[in-house]
């Protein structure tokens, strides 16, 4: 209940402001007759009808994780950001070893396995990638130079 | 007869012995690719294009080749839809519906086979069809201009409420985040930025690829997180792999329905594979006496938007070869290959170039049966993927995808995107709003609306201009059809089945 | 290979400042586009042909960077790359028109260097075969008597190349009132003229490659082509100019450089494209795409580039795409 009521209650916000964007899209002299806004105020509105539903209708409670579980969730979301912000400074291997080991530790928490995993993939997909696939990602990015 | 002449002639040009092994080779790298999520046709094609200038190959070797990739990336992406919930590409999506419940239930090998075969009848069928009508299909390309195509979207999202959960107002709530996030980046209409902050990046607007990988594959490592993975697929024991024959002839003719749909859809430039596997799926669902089985691992529910995509990628090729229009991101790709090898599609390729054209035709078909080989011994070998231990598995799809999304574009604002539609996925998965709804609102969002505005635009802003056509008034009819039905129908149909439970 | 580039950058300023990509790596071309459109084709085609012809030793490295119509990637090069010797873009008739609407975020044409383009695909306005209008002035007058008889239909969105070549030949029949023009901006040239062909709009704005197939199958009538002369090829089309109206509108296909690199480099780019634009492997190249000759390169090009641009600018702004 308590739920969907907070869902709406976002919702509704993301709405507005989304509505209020939308009135403030730029629009240039070359008007058509829909314009550039129609179709967003629509769906702001449309979604605001539906947040108002679960406010007024909501379903039962989801059963949500509790704090260690959440914890694990945030520090799962953190060293995937820190994953995609060194990636391109440090290249693929590192932080790719350092982040599939940190999630690998996360799911079944066995620490030597984990390293092994973190390790394994960052070379394994590195070695994939760029001969099999022939996608390129630098190795060590500006660690390594020449 | 002719049509064996040309056939005979493109079987010449395309079976020798290296194009076969081009062909496996193809078909293998096609598979892969479009298993791995963040890797589609698209950029399969793409991608392997520098492989075929390296290998130097010539004008029919590289398109057996890349055909190969292109029908190979189209079955591919059904194997981690199946398997992991995580559809490999946007044309796999809605076979993630039915098909991972099915591999929950311990029937992963059944819904591959069953799917494996779907795809083989629709991409068959679809190049039987580009084969005896191409010239007379392309016509239809030309019946549909913006009030019919906004007619078709329309059709698409009316139908959405039969897709929806227990919640119908969570399944519209979705489809809004959806066409909502499609509204980011330029307005095609006017050339001036919607919703982007100043950020060139959004400039684009949102790849769908970033929402997909992340909705699916980064959640559902927060989903393993949370419960241990006691709801996946991953580690549930198999029943013995064996040809489920009665199902594939059950879904006989759903395959063949869902194929028929698949066609026209990949016929129509502005629509494309995944909503012919769409409407395959919702017409199959809107037939079925058991609706209320479809989402839980019902067959039909996988043979449908197999075939149906795979007819579609099929069906793509007449506009791209006949008219030159490429209707999706990997015709676009093969269309771009064949004009670097010095064929320029258009009406008069049948006429002009037939060794391409029938070199073409004969490779897909060569394609098509080397798929069909390879994926059904090939299916012991995939669902041995629900074995390695999730803590290998999660984040190497992790790994995969982002690298994926990476190498493609290299910025790190989608990869951070990504993430945020991961954390969205979660969510949405918590609270019971379906996440199919907001990719088909990415989808189809700025298609739906830039139809309309060039509807409008031709007629000075009348609306009736909206129901001219023959096709646009059946299409409107289908579509208020589509979104009423469940409203009425659906007490109707539950109340008998309702003793059974 | 934007980042093997630059870690190449860092590694010259560590090893004390010596220079930039060393011989051990390949010259850049960046096509700001996905792969398969134009800029893609500039990059492979000029880049194979390099190095075939031996204007550069090694063959070019092609990265695809999408993004902002070109603006990523010309951002990436001001910002990033200024003085990357080794670096050529992709560029073509819609940088300039972006540039000249300000659409790149405020960065400005001078901030890098055009060094040329070796070829064009020539402006057209087409009609389907059993149009009405038989020639431009048929079109246009139509469109002065009753501005909302007639939709036209191009690759481009609205206030982009496409229909500002509508506008600008509009305007020299003496018509201005441009909001009243109906365009619609569909998905690329052939989108555009299957929907003329269907009858959903009466007149395709385009390039000439972009209807070669269409007009061999004598499905369209092109009434008039953008160029000084007719093409050669298609002599049977007449030109603006010879139905009085004095226009000529090409798509070029280019290059630019970064804006901070030695004169040297710049001379040997100039050079390698000056060698590409003669060489019988572009002649073939450009048959076969449908462009006609078009080469300007090194200093001419720039001003020839800044004149389109303060031409584009001018109209933007009676548009009002442009503030």
């Amino acid at each position: 209940m308590v739920s969907d009521r907070i869902f709406g209650l976002g919702i509704i916000f993301v709405a507005l402001f989304y509505l209020w964007s939308a009135a403030n899209i730029q629009i240039g002299f070359l008007s058509d007759p829909v314009g550039s806004r129609t179709f967003p105020y629509l769906i702001g509105g449309i979604a605001l009808l539906c947040a108002l539903v679960f406010v007024v209708r909501p379903d039962p409670d989801p059963v949500w994780p509790r704090l260690p579980t959440l914890v694990r969730i945030v520090a799962a979301i953190a060293v995937m950001y820190l994953f995609s912000q060194t990636l391109k400074p440090l290249g693929f291997i590192i932080p790719a070893a350092i982040a599939s080991g940190v999630l690998s530790y996360l799911i079944s928490p066995r620490l030597l396995a984990s390293a092994l995993t973190g390790i394994g993939l960052s070379i394994g997909l590195f070695i994939a990638f760029n001969s099999a696939l022939g996608l390129s990602l630098s190795p060590f990015g500006r660690l390594i130079t020449g | 007869m002719e049509l064996f002449n040309n056939l005979a002639q493109g079987f010449a040009v395309a079976l020798t012995l290296s194009n076969l092994f081009l062909a496996v080779g193809g078909c293998f790298l096609g598979t892969i690719i479009g298993s791995l999520p963040g890797l589609g046709p698209s950029n399969g094609v793409a991608i392997l294009i520098p492989l075929a200038f390296t290998l130097g190959l010539d004008a029919t070797e590289a398109l057996v080749l890349m055909t190969s990739v292109y029908y190979g990336a189209m079955y591919g992406g059904r194997i981690s839809s199946i398997l992991l919930n995580i559809p490999g590409d946007e044309p796999a999506l809605m076979t993630t519906l039915d098909g991972y419940p099915m591999a929950k239930k311990g029937r992963a090998g059944d819904a591959l086979v069953l799917s494996g075969v779907a795809s083989f009848v629709g991409a068959l069928l679809a190049t039987v069809g580009l084969m005896l009508l191409a010239p007379i299909l392309a016509r239809i390309a030309y019946l549909f201009g913006p009030s019919e195509y906004f007619a078709l979207y329309l059709l698409a999202f009316c139908t959405l409420g039969g897709l929806a959960s227990r919640n119908q107002a969570k399944a519209a709530l979705a489809a809004m985040l959806g066409l909502g996030i499609a509204m980011i980046g330029l307005d095609n209409t006017t050339g001036l930025p919607r919703f982007t902050y100043g950020e060139m990046h959004l400039m684009d607007g949102v790849d769908f690829l970033v929402a997909i990988v992340g909705l699916f594959a980064v959640s559902e490592v927060f989903v393993f997180i949370e419960s241990h993975g006691k709801n996946s697929a991953i580690g549930v024991t198999l029943d013995k792999i064996t040809v489920p024959f009665r199902d594939i002839v059950r879904c006989f003719p759903a395959m063949l329905r869902a194929t028929g749909i698949g066609f026209v859809a990949g016929i129509l430039p502005g629509a494309g594979a995944s909503l012919g596997s769409f409407l395959a799926y919702m017409a199959e669902k809107s037939v079925a006496r058991d609706k209320d089985s479809f989402g839980t691992g019902n067959p039909r529910g996988v043979a449908a938007p197999e075939s149906g995509n795979n007819a579609a990628a099929g069906g793509a090729l007449v506009p791209m070869l006949t008219l030159g229009v490429p209707g999706s991101g990997t015709t676009a790709v093969l269309l771009a290959l064949l004009l670097t090898l010095n064929i320029t599609p258009g009406p008069l390729l049948f006429e002009e170039r037939p060794e391409v054209v029938w070199g073409l035709i004969a490779a897909l078909l060569i394609a098509n049966f080397v798929l069909l080989i390879m994926n059904v011994p090939m299916v012991r070998l995939f669902v041995t993927i629900l074995s390695v231990p999730p803590g290998v598995l999660l984040p190497g799809i992790m790994m995969v995808s982002f690298a994926g999304i990476y190498s493609l574009s290299g910025s790190a604002f989608d990869l951070v995107l990504m993430i945020i539609f991961g954390l969205l996925g979660y969510l949405c998965r918590k609270i019971d709003v379906p996440t199919v709804p907001i990719i088909l609102g990415i989808l189809l969002g700025n298609k739906m609306e830039d139809s309309l505005r060039r509807a409008m635009v031709i007629s000075d802003g009348d609306w009736t201009y909206l129901f001219s056509s023959g096709i646009s008034v059946g299409l409107w009819i289908a579509a208020i059809a589509g979104f009423v039905a469940p409203i009425f129908l659906r007490p109707l149909l539950k109340k008998p089945a309702q003793p059974g439970n | 290979m934007e980042i093997r580039v630059r870690k190449t950058v860092f590694a010259g300023a560590l090893l004390g400042g010596i220079g930039i990509a060393g011989s051990a790596f390949a010259a850049e071309c960046i096509a700001p586009a996905n792969p398969g459109g134009g800029w893609d084709f500039t990059c492979r085609t000029i880049g194979k042909i390099m190095h075939d012809i031996g204007a550069v030793d090694k063959p070019i490295q092609v990265t695809n960077m999408a993004g902002g119509g070109g603006g990523l990637a010309f951002s990436h090069v001001v910002n990033e790359r200024n003085d990357d010797g080794e670096l050529i873009v992709a560029a073509s008739s819609a940088t300039a028109t972006r540039l000249a609407q300000n659409a790149y975020g405020g960065l400005m044409a001078d901030q890098v260097q055009f060094l040329g383009a070796i070829g064009a695909d020539p402006g057209i306005i087409a009609v389907a075969k059993d149009s009405p209008y038989m020639s431009l002035t048929d079109l246009l007058d139509a469109v002065i008597a009753d501005p909302t008889s007639v939709t036209f239909a191009g690759g481009s969105a609205a206030g982009g190349f496409d229909h500002l070549k509508v506008l600008m030949a509009l305007g020299r029949a003496g018509f201005t009132d441009v909001t009243s023009v109906k365009y619609i901006g569909v998905d690329g040239g052939a989108d555009a003229i299957t929907q003329t062909i269907g009858g959903h709009t009466q007149a395709m704005t385009g390039d000439m490659s972009e209807v070669v197939g269409f007009l061999a199958a004598d499905e369209i009538r092109v009434i008039a082509v953008f160029t000084d002369e007719r093409v050669p090829g298609f002599e049977q089309i007449p030109t603006a100019k010879e139905q009085g109206i004095d226009i000529v509108s090409v798509n070029w296909r280019g290059l630019y450089v970064p804006l901070g690199i030695d004169e040297a480099d710049y001379d040997r780019w100039s050079d390698a494209l000056a060698q590409v634009a003669a060489s019988q492997e572009w002649q073939d190249a450009m048959v076969a795409n449908g462009l006609a000759p078009f080469t300007k390169v090194g200093r001419d090009f720039q001003d020839y580039v800044n004149g389109v641009i303060g031409e584009i600018e001018t109209l933007s702004r009676e548009i009002g795409v442009i503030q």
